[in-house]
């Protein structure tokens, strides 16, 4: 198990740029999602042309990570029911807040304190889904750790 | 600090962090997991917080260091949501539950589908992300054109 710190420096640059893109102002998500603006498309379309250049490149060239000298590995995941029904509920509530997970961290770091009643809830509706799938016992897709399972 | 920065120079820098975490750890990137595993903390304050707490924190820190240089954090519980009612605790509180409930039923957020995800080419993080923009989207614009009258 290599250090966890290790996540801290990434988390602060992701951070930063969230509040310096104002992805924490309710008004431009608000702005995006009545498409009175490009720019937060443009944006995460943007971020994933770079991660996906800077990914395949390091698979080209066979790197290991820099701690604990692993193969770089991610795993691709076939859609599935859940993929769909989460993201219809996850968007209802992205629409009504107008913000996310990682603005909602963002935003307390900025004393935008509204974020402690979207991040409670962000709480509850994780602790509800759990709490699901333990009565069904089943695992949700959201505890593994691979790339596209457990984002 | 203040002003807003442009597209094409956070979202490639968010591109690089996203590799920059894939280099450094092997690791995906994704706000919601740092959420999930705080839930598991609170429910169990024994156990080692998990790896993905530690980057949701850094998000925090980072929020914070982006209003040390716009002029420090001024803490207010307003919150300019998309009309008055609508910014309400408790609204807010079930539009985190739902995104809570929905981000851990399709395995990712915002993040970490739709930048993360789909980076890494993963066809159930193309289909989520065009799920939750699509729903979006359209009840977004359904509330401001029809409940709220079309306003601004």
């Amino acid at each position: 198990m290599r250090s966890r710190w290790i996540a801290v420096p990434f988390g602060v640059a992701f951070g930063f740029l969230i509040a310096w893109g104002h992805l924490t102002d309710p008004q431009v998500i608000r702005s995006m999602l009545l498409l009175r603006e490009a720019d937060v498309f443009l944006l995460m379309g943007s971020a994933m042309a770079v991660g996906a250049t800077g990914a395949h490149l390091l698979r080209a060239f066979g790197a290991r990570s820099l701690v604990g000298r692993e193969p770089i590995t991610w795993t691709r995941t076939r859609p599935g029911r859940n993929h769909v029904i989460g993201s219809i509920i996850f968007g209802l509530g992205w629409s009504i807040a107008c913000t996310c997970p990682g603005p909602i961290a963002a935003q307390l770091g900025a004393g935008q304190l509204a974020a402690l009643f979207t991040g409670t809830g962000l709480l509850v509706g994780i602790g509800l889904r759990g709490w699901q799938a333990a009565r069904t016992k089943a695992t949700p897709p959201g505890d593994g750790t691979t790339a596209a399972a457990g984002l | 600090m203040d002003a807003r920065g442009a597209w094409y120079l956070v979202g490639p820098a968010m591109g690089l962090v996203v590799v920059g975490l894939l280099w450094v750890a092997n690791r995906p990137l994704g706000a919601l997991g740092g959420w999930i595993d705080l839930h598991a903390l609170m429910r169990r304050p024994s156990e080692k917080a998990g790896w993905r707490l530690f980057f949701l924190a850094g998000i925090v820190g980072g929020g914070l260091l982006h209003a040390l240089l716009a002029g420090g954090p001024q803490p207010t519980f307003a919150y300019a949501g998309p009309s008055a009612p609508l910014s309400s605790p408790l609204v807010l509180g079930l539009a985190g539950a739902l995104m809570g409930y929905g981000a851990r039923t399709a395995g990712g957020c915002t993040s970490g589908h739709g930048i993360c995800g789909t980076a890494l080419g993963s066809p159930a993080s193309f289909v989520a992300t065009m799920t939750f923009m699509a729903t979006a989207i359209a009840v977004a614009n359904v509330v401001t054109r029809v409940l709220l009258g079309g306003g601004s």
